[in-house]
């Protein structure tokens, strides 16, 4: 991989840990440009009154000639602010100066769309977010983290089409959850994985806020699909509006507690989605027509008993539709598998 | 004068002859024992001594020894007591006239001469009929296990002074009498499906599993009837045809807990505790191996009560067993190969809080936690397990149908037409139910319509299912086309499979 001067300086000063966040801005501020900087730094430390560090600063290029081999070597490139795809619209109030990534870079390019959720999202929940992700993937890159629950609903919708962008809080070569490892190298092969950490880092508490600036940053909107009260997808949401992005939410039940959050966004004004039509429509995007297979006669009696209750058990179902339970078992399996309805726990079934 | 008689040994669930060679020299008093016998055994003169004395016959104060053949065979309980006792009256002349050649003697002996029940008569039996044994005298206790032996003559015998009498023909003891086998229905237990309220879908999913000796995992909270349905388990399954009695008969004598019918006739229902050691399951023990849970299981049903709070090396222990219906131990004294074709029903909570899927409570677990709780069990041992189903605690007033009130009998019918067709498939092959089929009889008896192909390649898809979960809703579709009476997997038995289906990860 080839990387300008100002890059090159880019990926030194963001690798530095002799500076803290603040004070690299501060000397690319005092500096006329990054290979400015890197050239004499010595010149520009006066503005942090940090003239002693000069001297561990002697072995820069090689340190620089080392870490780009080391990142070669794993497969992951950088992007810097200064690079020509560094997404425009995550130039925010504190943009990320490098962002690692491994997989198909051409990503960023995509106009890209935010999925989020907490890690406990009712079953409902994650299948429609499923499906409004696979159905995103179409016209926009979709941008989520590795969680359990809402994040893995947006990945499985999204990988079938591979236009899906993982932002972790932690370095590209380590894995929170470390049972998704198998997702994250998934995700890898065929989309792209961000992170604005060196690889080795590990997750840490202010990281996932940290994170959830540039899950925020590089979408045009953000869905939130379940949030509990003090869920990190709210962070998330209330990122979007500082940055004047678009806000999505699932509507809830009163009183339910994965939903809490998803309510009070709606209270606040953000945009009521039930389905997909609601996302598309303020994109102007075309809705296309149902792709799911057509129902048959039993199917689609069960599924209006379904419909008309929202939430119900198998049983109750068969008994409503006046279909023998075994056979409902059979009929409700086909529905699940043609993406009508979604298992609930407990044999208990809701629409999608 | 020597005296020889015969006895027998067991190994598992073989019996082994054992000469008894009783010589009485004249010389200074002594008791010799040799040919490998265990302080049991050894400890037997003490009680042939009184029980001779106590029953008024004559213990020979010379130079006695008894040895027992073969010699490289360790003789080990108080089995030999009867046979040591009668050898010596033998050699003693104070059996002059009695014919004892062919004649096995079983049973431990009472200081006043009682004859007391030994384990495992049964086995000891059967094993000596095929070597050509047709009489017996036996403890009268034992009588009830020992009726079913057709073919033999069995005294059973009260006690010592009985046993001489009958032998010089003073009073001669009745035969047994054969008993006929006659199947138990219903039996002792209260369990049957008509008392277990609603649950349509998983007693559906039971005789699913009973009809194609699939193995099943109910999940669901806590007190929503697991026990209780998987209690019904054996009142579904099919008759315990005679043989198959015998064998399980022989197995819960040879462990001693043989009830008072004296054989077995209903099909096992084990549920040993989680915090079962794996010798109790499998077996073991340092001279004897007794039997472990899983053989006690034997043709019923083994219930795995909580099936993540078991040892995972319990669980593990199970995965062999499952698959090749019998276990091997070995010890030192040797190795012990038990018979152990169960059907195995476990039961688990469908995360620690249990409330997961619950109607009304709210489960308060993360997923990292329900993952860690369902890691307990191992993927190799899920593999195993073709069905699951959720239990639920949903109230079922609302329903008005009652034709999920069927009793056990009626569901039983179903079942045993369907084996019937597992029956007539199988004949040339040594497989008895859909549960045993391999890639090869899969590809040859469950041919799939390109609808059903094209199902279940879209179940594949969407729900990522692994190719084993492909075999098992095969195989499980092949169980629901049978008691459809069908001759092709149709389409909806595949949905319904697959509404059954077992997640890899739990």
């Amino acid at each position: 991989m080839k990387y300008t001067e100002d890059e090159r300086a880019l990926i030194w000063l963001h690798a530095c840990t002799e500076f803290d966040p603040r004070e690299k801005i501060a000397l690319l501020r005092a500096a006329p440009s990054p290979s400015a900087l890197f050239s004499h730094p010595e010149r520009y430390l006066s503005a942090l009154g940090k003239e002693e560090v000069a001297e561990g600063l002697s072995m820069r290029s090689e340190r620089l000639e080392r870490f780009l081999a080391e990142l070669e070597e794993s497969g992951y490139f950088a992007v810097t602010v200064e690079s020509c795809d560094y997404p425009e619209a995550l130039k925010i109030a504190s943009p990320p100066l490098v962002m690692f990534g491994a997989g198909r870079r051409e990503l960023l390019k995509e106009r890209k769309f935010c999925i989020v959720g907490s890690r406990i999202t009712p079953s409902w929940a994650a299948a429609l977010g499923s499906r409004i992700a696979e159905r995103l993937s179409r016209d926009f890159a979709v941008v989520t983290g590795l969680a359990e629950g809402g994040d893995c609903a947006a990945i499985r919708g999204a990988l079938m089409s591979g236009k899906l962008i993982c932002v972790l809080p932690n370095g590209l070569d380590t894995c929170y959850p470390a049972a998704h490892a198998a997702l994250k190298e998934e995700v890898r092969r065929v989309g792209l994985l961000l992170s604005e950490y060196l690889p080795g880092e590990t997750a840490k508490k202010y990281s996932f806020h940290a994170r959830n600036r540039i899950l925020a940053g590089l979408a045009e909107g953000t869905l939130v699909i379940s949030a509990g009260e003090r869920s990190g997808a709210l962070i998330t949401a209330y990122d979007a509006v500082d940055f004047g992005r678009d806000v999505f939410a699932f509507p809830y039940n009163p009183g339910t507690a994965q939903g809490v959050g998803c309510n009070e966004l709606l209270k606040r004004g953000a945009y009521v989605c039930t389905g997909i039509q609601d996302i598309l429509e303020v994109y102007h995007l075309k809705e296309e027509t149902d792709v799911r297979q057509p129902l048959t006669e039993e199917e689609t009696r069960a599924y209006e008993v379904l419909q008309a209750e929202g939430e119900l058990h198998a049983a109750v179902i068969a008994d409503r539709a006046g279909i023998p339970v075994y056979q409902m078992a059979a009929i409700l399996a086909s529905l699940e598998l043609k993406g009508y309805v979604v298992k609930a726990g407990g044999n208990r079934y809701s629409c999608v | 004068m020597i005296a020889k008689i015969i006895c027998y040994a067991l190994n598992g669930l073989d019996g082994i002859p054992v000469e008894v060679e009783t010589d009485v020299n004249k010389g200074v008093p002594a008791y010799d024992m040799v040919g490998l016998p265990d302080a049991a055994v050894k400890e037997s003169k003490e009680r042939v001594r009184s029980a001779l004395k106590n029953s008024g016959l004559l213990f020979p104060m010379n130079k006695i020894t008894i040895n027992f053949a073969p010699a490289d065979l360790k003789k080990e309980g108080a089995s030999f007591d009867l046979a040591i006792a009668i050898s010596l009256l033998k050699a003693s002349e104070q059996l002059i006239g009695a014919d004892v050649d062919g004649i096995v003697f079983l049973g431990e002996l009472a200081l006043n001469g009682d004859v007391r029940p030994i384990s495992g008569l049964l086995p000891i039996l059967i094993s000596a009929k095929g070597h050509g044994f047709t009489k017996f005298v036996i403890p009268a206790a034992n009588a009830k296990e020992a009726r079913f032996l057709g073919g033999a003559e069995i005294y059973p015998a009260e006690n010592l002074l009985e046993i001489v009498k009958h032998l010089l023909g003073i009073e001669v003891i009745q035969p047994l009498e054969t008993a006929e086998y006659t199947v138990s229905r219903g039996g002792k237990g209260s369990a049957d499906l008509k008392y277990v309220k609603g649950q349509p879908i998983a007693r559906r999913a039971l005789e699913i599993a009973v009809a194609g000796g699939h193995n099943v995992l109910m999940v669901g909270p806590p007190g929503t009837g697991k026990t209780m349905l998987a209690r019904c388990l054996p009142t579904i399954m099919p008759d315990l045809a005679f043989d198959e009695a015998l064998e399980i008969t022989k197995i819960h004598s040879v462990a001693g807990i043989l009830g008072e019918e004296g054989i077995v006739t209903e099909r096992p229902f084990r549920t040993p505790h989680h915090t079962a050691t794996t010798v109790s399951m499998c077996g073991g023990g340092n001279r004897i191996v007794h039997p472990g849970e899983i053989s006690l299981a034997h043709g019923g049903v083994l219930f795995l009560d909580e099936l993540p709070e078991y040892k995972r090396s319990t669980l593990e222990a199970l995965r062999q067993p499952l698959e090749d219906g019998k276990i091997s131990v070995s010890r030192a004294g040797g190795t012990f190969t038990y018979p152990s074709r169960f059907m195995l029903c476990a039961s688990m909570n469908p995360c620690p809080c249990g409330n997961y899927g619950s109607a009304n409570l709210i489960c308060t677990c993360t997923p990292a936690e329900i993952r860690r709780y369902k890691r307990k069990i191992s993927g190799p041992l899920l593999d195993r397990i073709d069905l699951q189903v959720e239990v639920d605690n949903i109230s079922y007033d609302d329903l008005t149908s009652s034709e999920d009130r069927e009793d056990s009998a009626t569901v039983r019918e179903r079942v045993n037409v369907a084996r019937r067709i597992q029956r007539n498939r199988f004949s040339k092959y040594e497989l008895n139910t859909n549960a045993e089929m391999g890639e090869r009889e899969i590809g040859e008896f469950c041919r799939l319509s390109p609808e059903s192909e094209r199902i279940l390649r879209n179940a594949f898809e969407r729900m990522k299912l692994s190719a084993r979960a492909r075999a098992r809703i095969i195989k499980v579709s092949r169980t629901i086309a049978d008691l459809d009476s069908s001759e092709n997997i149709l389409p909806k038995h595949v949905f319904e499979a697959v509404s059954y289906r077992l997640d890899d990860k739990l």
